[in-house]
Formats: structure tokens, sequence, C-alpha cells
């Protein structure tokens, strides 16, 4: 079969990229410095039907980071994030007049928190080659995960870099009120995820990487919270013990002259559960005067729903069933704004995000209306302290 | 909704559309791929704008963490490529 004309523009394309002798931009800086942010996070009300407590889901974060050099060729990474998260979530989906969904959210007003720290370690072993061992703890009253990961850089020539590495992560989650409200009382999940990039230099001014990233979870899936209108009972959210994800992504970062910078992001996935997904980000980096920098972004997302997925569900269906939003279709638009200012050793940022979700932003259209896709606004700040 | 109908009624399926956007899309990247190959070896010493802080792939790791974290935790397949680090029950 003959390929398409965009195919051979792709094939092409590849071939140039790995035939090229390319290096990827320095990102592995052994520079010392500690930051901090304080971020807010609050979704707006449904604009579509809904029951139950209209509190909407708010969200507290701090974040702490510490990067510093250990000996001459190592640098240690250490984050940690804590959040305090409160409000209602969409709990199922019933028929209302015509058909139309009616979302139901939770009747009581949920309060967690989550407490996080990943801690890298980065040799240097000359020439760019560097090797990244990390681990993470997440913590939560329901829900405990553990990540490993190790990651490494190999310069193939002055100007193409290979990234690759990979990951393992065990989830356990023990929900709240299980018997009360005959939910699975104790469950686990894995992830073992696989990666490679290569990351080259285009010119003077233009840098380029493209990778791929493989995904394997297996273990219980569902979420444990949320049930299913099923010909007018409510049964759990029942999805499949296992899904494999790819995703291809390509970044590229251009000076566009002494005092800005242009970087453009996709991303493509695709998952067994029959979801795909379009990613676009573009970002201006504006350096001022005065050490003023002005950092205005635009993303774009889109995501078809999973095959299981639909509001409510009719006699015979199953043996999967989700209401789940996230696995419907819907797009979604946000803008985000981050002012920055150096003064010495410190820099000071705030910034803030609008979110805008809905089925109408979905590429080819969405079958089925989703009364919970999440809107929401962030607003953030936050201070650096670089030692050198 | 009359509209909608009447445009799905003219339009290709939504597969074969999504199908096309893609296509479209892969063809993009390719170009921007191949206009990039077309270059010199870049010398050290003509490195300085690419060694800029803005010039990383993520300036702010901070900011680039709780971003993807409030993407992860609202849609179905968004991600980073990287290792993972500590997941949470909010997907």
């Amino acid at each position: 079969m003959r390929p398409s004309p965009s195919l051979s523009l792709l094939i092409a394309a590849s071939a140039a990229l790995t035939g090229t002798n390319a290096v990827r931009a320095d990102e592995t800086a052994s520079e010392q410095y500690v930051g901090y942010r304080f971020n807010i996070y609050g979704e707006d009300a449904l604009s579509a039907p809904s029951l139950g407590d209209p509190r909407r889901y708010e969200v507290y974060s701090q974040q702490f980071l510490l990067n510093s050099p250990v000996g001459d060729r190592n640098t240690l990474s250490v984050n940690a994030t804590h959040e305090v998260m409160s409000g209602s979530s969409p709990w199922y989906v019933i028929p209302g007049p015509d058909n139309r969904p009616i979302q139901v959210l939770s009747g009581a007003t949920i309060r967690d928190h989550r407490s996080a720290a990943t801690v890298a370690l980065t040799h240097d072993a000359g020439g760019n080659d560097t090797r990244t061992f990390s681990a993470s703890y997440s913590q939560e009253r329901d829900y405990h995960s553990t990540a490993l990961g190790a990651e490494r850089t190999l310069p193939l020539s002055s100007a193409l870099t290979l990234g690759f590495g990979g990951s393992f992560s065990h989830d356990r989650i023990e929900p709240f009120a299980a018997v009360l409200y005959d939910r699975i009382q104790r469950a686990e999940k894995n992830t073992a995820s696989a990666f490679a990039s290569l990351s080259l230099v285009l010119d003077r001014v233009s840098v380029a990487e493209s990778g791929v990233q493989i995904d394997y979870q297996s273990g219980y899936l569902s979420d444990p919270y949320k049930l299913v209108f099923v010909d007018g009972t409510l049964d759990p959210d029942t999805r499949p013990h296992r899904r494999g994800e790819i995703a291809w992504l390509v970044r590229y970062r251009r000076a566009v002259n002494d005092s800005a910078a242009l970087h453009l992001d996709t991303r493509l996935a695709a998952n067994s559960w029959g979801q795909h997904s379009l990613t676009l980000e573009a970002s201006w980096y504006q350096n001022l005067r005065d050490g003023w920098q002005l950092v205005p972004g635009v993303r774009y997302y889109s995501q078809s729903r999973a095959r299981f997925y639909a509001p409510f569900f009719a006699a015979g269906s199953g043996p999967d069933f989700s209401s789940d939003y996230r696995l419907g279709a819907f797009g979604a638009a946000a803008v985000n704004l981050n002012l920055r200012k150096r003064i010495g050793h410190w820099e000071l940022s705030a910034g803030a995000e609008r979110y805008h979700a809905s089925t109408g932003y979905t590429i080819g259209g969405a079958s089925a209306a989703d009364p919970a896709v999440v809107s929401y606004t962030r607003v953030f700040a936050g201070l650096d302290y670089h030692f050198d | 909704m009359r509209s909608n109908a009447k445009s799905r009624r003219s339009s290709p399926s939504q597969p074969l559309r999504t199908k096309r956007a893609l296509r479209w899309l892969l063809a993009l990247i390719a170009l921007v791929c191949l206009g990039g190959c077309a270059m010199q070896a870049v010398q050290p010493w003509q490195r300085g704008r690419l060694a800029r802080w803005d010039m990383r792939w993520d300036p702010d790791p901070l900011q680039a963490a709780m971003n993807q974290h409030a993407y992860f935790s609202k849609e179905g397949t968004s991600g980073e490529i990287g290792a993972a680090g500590g997941g949470c029950g909010c997907n």
C-alpha cells in the first residue's frame, strides 16, 4: 500500500532526524537554588444540571524545591509538596427529562491532605552524559504511592543527545467508609513506564526534542468513589484491570533574539481503553528591563472517549462501565500568564491560569454530552533563591 | 442543534475526521523537523543563546510539576515524558 503524503513526510523527517549529527540543550544545570510556590486552585460551578452539594473542589498547594551540587559531579534535587483539598466531587450521572444527563455530586464535602516528596540524584559522567536516579512517595489518608525511576542522557554527537529511562510505581488505596457505602476495602495497582527521546540542536538559536513513552498499568484501575447508573440501579465504577498507553512528544525551543524565547510543545497519546488525545502548547518568554520577565502561554487539549464510557447505561451493559467524565470525550483550552522579577539572588514570581473545558472543543465532536467537565482558575506565587 | 445535525450528515464520520486531523498534525511536525535538519554544525562558542535559562525544556520545574499535576487530575491521557513521581488518588 502506498503511504499517504503526510505519512511520507513523517518518514522522511524521522530519517533526517536520526541521520543528522546533532546535542541536547543544557538541561541538567548543577546550579544551587531553593524554590517555594503557593498555588490556589478553584473549580467553576457546573454549568450543566446537577444535584447535591454545589461547593466545587478547591486545592491549596505548597511546593518546595532544593537543588544542590554534591561533590564535583553530582546534583541532589529534593521536591516536596503539600496540598489541602476540599469540596464536592462528581459521584454518578442519572438520566433526566429527554434522557439529558444530570450530574449528582457527592453529598458530603470531602476534605483531605496530600503530602508528596521526590528525591533525585544526578551523576554527570562528563560531556553531557548524565544518569539520574529518583525515588518518590505520596500519601493521602486513603492513598499511598511509591515510585522509583532511572534515566540517562547520552550524547551521540555534537548535536544529538539520546535520553532514555524507566520507572515503576506501586499504589495502594483504602477508601473511606468502605463498609458503609459497600466500596472495595483495599486495592493496589502497579505502573511500569519506559521512555526514550532524541534532542537535536537545529542551529544557533533553536533546539528540538522528540520522544516516546510507554506506560503499562495493572491492578485496580477503577474509582471506588464513583457509581454508575445502569438501568435504574447504581453499580460501582468498573474498569478493565489493565491499561497500556503510548505517547509521542515533540518540543521545540527558539531564541527569537537576545530577549525572548518561543516554546512549542505537542503530544499525541493513545491507550488500550480506546482513548486518544492531542495536546498543543505555546509559550513566549519575554525578558524585560530591570530583571522583569513576562511569560504568556496557551494550551489546547482534546481527548476521545473510552469504549466503556457513557453518562448512564442500559440493561445488559458491561462488564466494564464508567461515567467518569475523564473517560469521556472533551476538549479544553487554557491561557496562562506568569510574571517574574529578579532582585540579586532572589527571584519573585506570580501568575494565573484559566482552564475551560467543554465537549464542544473535542476534535471530531463528542457523541455524548457530559455534565461534569471541569473548568478552573489557578493562581500562584513563588520565591526562589539562587546561591550563585 | 439543527445545524449540528446537518453538518454531521454532510461531513465524514468522526473517526475519519479525527484521523485526518492527526495526519495533518503529523505532516506539520514532519515539516518542522525537516526544516530544522537543513542546518550547519553549531560550534560550542556559538551556543550562548541555547544555554539561556529561558531555552530549557522546563525553565521553572516547580511550576511545570504543578501544571502537570492539574492536567493529570482532570484529563484522561495527559502526561509528560520521564520517570513517574508519586501518584495520587486524583485520577
